[in-house]
């Protein structure tokens, strides 16, 4: 559970170049909660997540983070505990790949807890089977010479063997085609089977919308409010006054409600709106 | 003779195991001044070696591509071609060349050795035909990914090519900034009417376009125009993902409903509303 | 904010932000060879005045002009101090002394005056990096100097090295997530910490670097030969007012310091 109590956050403090990244924010993340941040580029989501596992410390006199029963504005936080509970997931996550064979890359982290080379290992194998890929014909290559969508689940394998209970994930399909995105999106649902609580940060309504049982909206820094799917993007005031897309499958209910087309403009998932057509038109 | 004209091209590159691998396996095709062509195909099927060729930045081990007539492998001919043919890239953050936005789009006029005058109207022009005006003496670190991309079609537009490849030049942009490009691409197709080469693996976007081809393991699976929606096997062979809508098109069809192959939300929700409100009407 | 984050140019608006580039590395020039020249208190002070009024005109806060010169005060003032005690005069008398060292009246002013002249040496460059951006420093070296790779070069670095230096941060960022300790006091430890973020680093800016040589020969790039350029720098009345004004202060200063030259000079004009 993390509980986000009126935080804020400045850049550069006492310079001429001062931004205030997070306003006052206050959230609460339930375990197994697959929770969503949206927002546009700039409004703070990932100086927000940067907070989960003490990457960005809580500046003094600007609200605090509890992560279970860990408070992050304490002036000492026990750093291993907590990001062997919080596991981050960045943007091109491929990119911090830096060992020599993909077992010893995804072995880094469990090692860095403290695990005896025998548990790292085997951590590693479970995880890299976890993200879908054959440990036998993988495990001993380089990771500089696969492809980008597996150099992406290694990348993932390499957080999922330190056993988090929370996943903070920033963007995990950015820059992947559909089908690399769909990929990875239904490992994430497998991999939250065994870390129950996922934080998403995506700019992808479409996923946000099938994935998210709750979604946060930043906007400037704020948060706008936590709602669950249904109701922000079922609501048009909603989604007019904090500034949020409609995920495809929306967009096309509301069209066909303008057509004069009696159809719920709540659905969320290509198979709903398959379904709420199929009922409209009384399709068997 | 055609403007970009590919005979035959075969390329190979060595990968990570020392082993030759085969990127293209004896393309031909041709495309025509004010074209829009969508070259699509999953990551892997050669697409991006493609794009280089087509400019001499790689030249064909066996084969011959022409631009306007010249071969890319005459050194002296380098010159003249990258006129005529500009490129745009995936990574909106490895294009600029300078801190300063109107000086990057200035950056391909100054190679040209133009007059300061003739650089100054180029690049005030094409900063506006791309939406960019504004923004001009702002540094690259304050723009969305969507805006970059566009100063980038900025600084290939101020050379005026007479073709344009965008490079998945959307593949890391947030839908946002996927439709802003793709909004300033087409305006640009239609305006100036400059060919346009949409390197894509995004089905939407190649909808968009008059001509579509099939790049599938480095061989032209298909060359046709949107009637190839209609048999979208071709797409799916290639390990490519249909758009949302013709998917669904394809599952309504399939209990019956016959909408044919919508190419975009519209004509799917009109094709959809005429028919359940065609219904509707016939019952009562 | 990253725009700036090499050098340390204050964005304000000012008389001296507004000299063209060219015209300040002239001035910059002329100063620094001006209290090379610099021998005595009075030309010193003058000195001072003038260099506190271009830091008045820059509108940059006189502390941030201190701070940004805070390890540079600090070896300062241990070199005076040790010019200060390893003085020796044969011809005086010591005004005191503990074992070797000795305190000459001489050392003092000798002392004094070479703190003041390094004070007066970094002070400029400062206001000068403080009031222009690097890339307006690089086009007033490039077009005085008429070197156009040099321009290139450091536009693209201006360019990477903040982008570097983000994805520096964002890679320790991930390993840190992964558990990596980065504050081992351990040097050797520390070395080794740093792997899994040079490597990383070392392929991105590799591949960066392909990316950007594709990006530009596409646009047309064959090298410097054939190149023109949009901006070019245009002197203003004022920047040459304001050299005029530091030639009459370099004038001055030379007058005040070598007063015979000066009372000749006088001399001359009477006869």
């Amino acid at each position: 559970m993390i509980e986000v109590k009126n935080l804020s956050f400045v850049y550069s403090p006492k310079t001429p170049f001062t931004t205030q990244a997070l306003h006052d924010i206050n959230l609460r993340i339930e375990t197994g909660d697959f929770f969503g941040i949206i927002g546009s580029t700039g409004a703070g989501k990932s100086t927000l997540v940067s907070h989960f596992n003490a990457l960005t410390k809580v500046q003094k006199h600007s609200g605090t983070v509890i992560v279970d029963d860990m408070d992050l504005s304490a002036k000492k936080v026990d750093l291993k505990k907590l990001r062997a509970k919080v596991g981050m997931v960045f943007q091109y996550p491929e990119h911090q790949l830096f060992d020599d064979t993909v077992l010893k890359d995804v072995m880094f982290g469990p090692k860095n807890l403290g695990l005896s080379k025998q548990d790292a290992e085997e951590r590693a194998l479970n995880a890299i089977a976890l993200v879908g890929l054959d440990c036998e014909e993988i495990a001993a290559r380089s990771p500089f010479e696969l492809s980008g969508g597996q150099k992406r689940r290694v990348a993932l394998a390499g957080v999922i063997a330190m056993h988090p209970e929370v996943l903070v994930l920033d963007e995990p399909t950015a820059g992947l085609d559909p089908k690399g995105k769909r990929e990875i999106m239904e490992l994430v649902l497998r991999i939250k089977s065994e870390c129950p609580t996922v934080v998403m940060i995506s700019h992808n309504m479409d996923e946000i919308a099938e994935y998210c049982n709750k979604i946060a909206v930043l906007k400037q820094g704020r948060v706008m409010g936590v709602f669950s799917p249904r109701e922000l993007f079922g609501s048009e005031e909603l989604l007019e006054s904090c500034g949020v897309e409609l995920p495809l499958v929306t967009e096309i209910a509301v069209k066909l409600n303008a057509l004069g087309v009696d159809i719920d403009r709540s659905v969320l998932t290509e198979a709903e709106l398959f379904a709420a057509i199929k009922k409209a038109g009384n399709y068997a | 003779m055609s403007f970009l004209e590919f005979k035959n091209v075969e390329y190979s590159y060595i990968g990570g195991d020392d082993e030759f691998i085969s990127a293209l396996k004896g393309v031909s095709f041709s495309v025509e001044r004010g074209e829009f062509v969508a070259l699509v195909g999953c990551n892997g099927s050669g697409k991006s070696t493609l794009a280089r060729l087509c400019n001499g930045l790689l030249t064909p081990d066996s084969g011959e591509v022409t631009v306007d007539g010249k071969l890319t492998t005459d050194k002296s001919a380098l010159f003249d071609i990258r006129k005529k043919i500009g490129i745009v890239f995936q990574n909106p953050d490895n294009q600029m060349v300078t801190t300063i936005v109107e000086d990057d789009v200035a950056f391909g006029p100054e190679n040209l050795g133009l007059p300061p005058e003739e650089i100054r109207a180029r690049v005030d022009w094409a900063l506006k035909s791309v939406g960019m005006s504004e923004h001009a003496t702002s540094g690259p670190f304050r723009l969305s990914g969507g805006q970059k991309q566009r100063v980038a079609i900025a600084g290939v537009l101020a050379i005026k090519p007479e073709l344009m490849i965008l490079d998945e030049a959307t593949g890391m942009l947030d839908p946002t900034g996927r439709r802003e490009v793709l909004d300033v691409v087409k305006k640009l197709n239609r305006e100036e009417n400059m060919a346009v080469i949409m390197i894509t693996h995004f089905m939407e976007e190649a909808a968009a376009a008059d001509r579509i081809i099939v790049l599938n393991k480095g061989a032209v699976a298909a060359d046709g125009g949107k009637e190839l929606f209609a048999a979208p096997d071709v797409f799916t062979a290639a390990g490519l993902d249909l758009p949302l809508y013709v998917r669904v098109a394809g599952r309504l069809n399939e209990i019956g409903m016959n909408i044919g192959c919508p190419l975009t939300v519209d004509e799917f929700a009109k094709a959809v509303a005429d028919k359940i409100n065609g219904r509707a009407g016939a019952k009562k | 904010m990253r725009d700036v984050s090499i050098g340390q140019y204050y964005p304000a608006i000012s008389f001296v932000h507004r000299i063209d580039p060219r015209f300040k590395l002239v001035i910059l020039i002329l100063y620094l060879v001006t209290v090379f020249f610099c021998d005595s208190f009075f030309s010193f002070g003058f000195m001072t005045v003038f260099v506190l009024v271009a830091i008045l005109l820059s509108r940059v806060p006189i502390l941030k002009v201190l701070k940004s010169l805070r390890f540079v005060i600090i070896i300062l003032v241990i070199t005076t101090l040790l010019m200060m005690i390893f003085y020796t005069d044969t011809e005086t008398a010591p005004l005191a002394e503990w074992g070797i060292f000795h305190i000459y009246l001489n050392g003092i002013y000798s002392a004094i005056k070479l703190g003041w002249r390094l004070m007066l040496l970094v002070l400029m460059p400062t206001v000068l990096t403080l009031t222009s951006t690097p890339t307006e420093l690089c086009d007033g070296l490039e077009s005085m100097l008429h070197i156009h790779v040099l321009a290139i070069i450091m536009s693209i670095a201006l360019r990477l090295i903040p982008t570097l230096i983000e994805e520096t941060d964002k890679i320790m960022n991930a390993q840190k997530a992964r558990g990596a300790a980065f504050e081992s006091r351990n040097p050797f430890k520390k070395i080794k910490a740093m792997i899994p973020v040079l490597i990383p680093l070392f392929v991105s800016s590799f591949r960066r670097a392909d990316d950007l040589a594709d990006a530009m020969d596409s646009r047309c790039y064959r090298g410097v030969k054939g190149r023109t350029r949009m901006k070019k720098l245009k002197a203003k009345l004022s920047d040459f007012l304001a050299l005029l004004f530091w030639c009459a202060v370099t004038v001055c200063v030379l007058f005040l310091n070598y007063n015979w030259f000066g009372w000749t000079f006088i001399a001359v004009l009477s006869i």
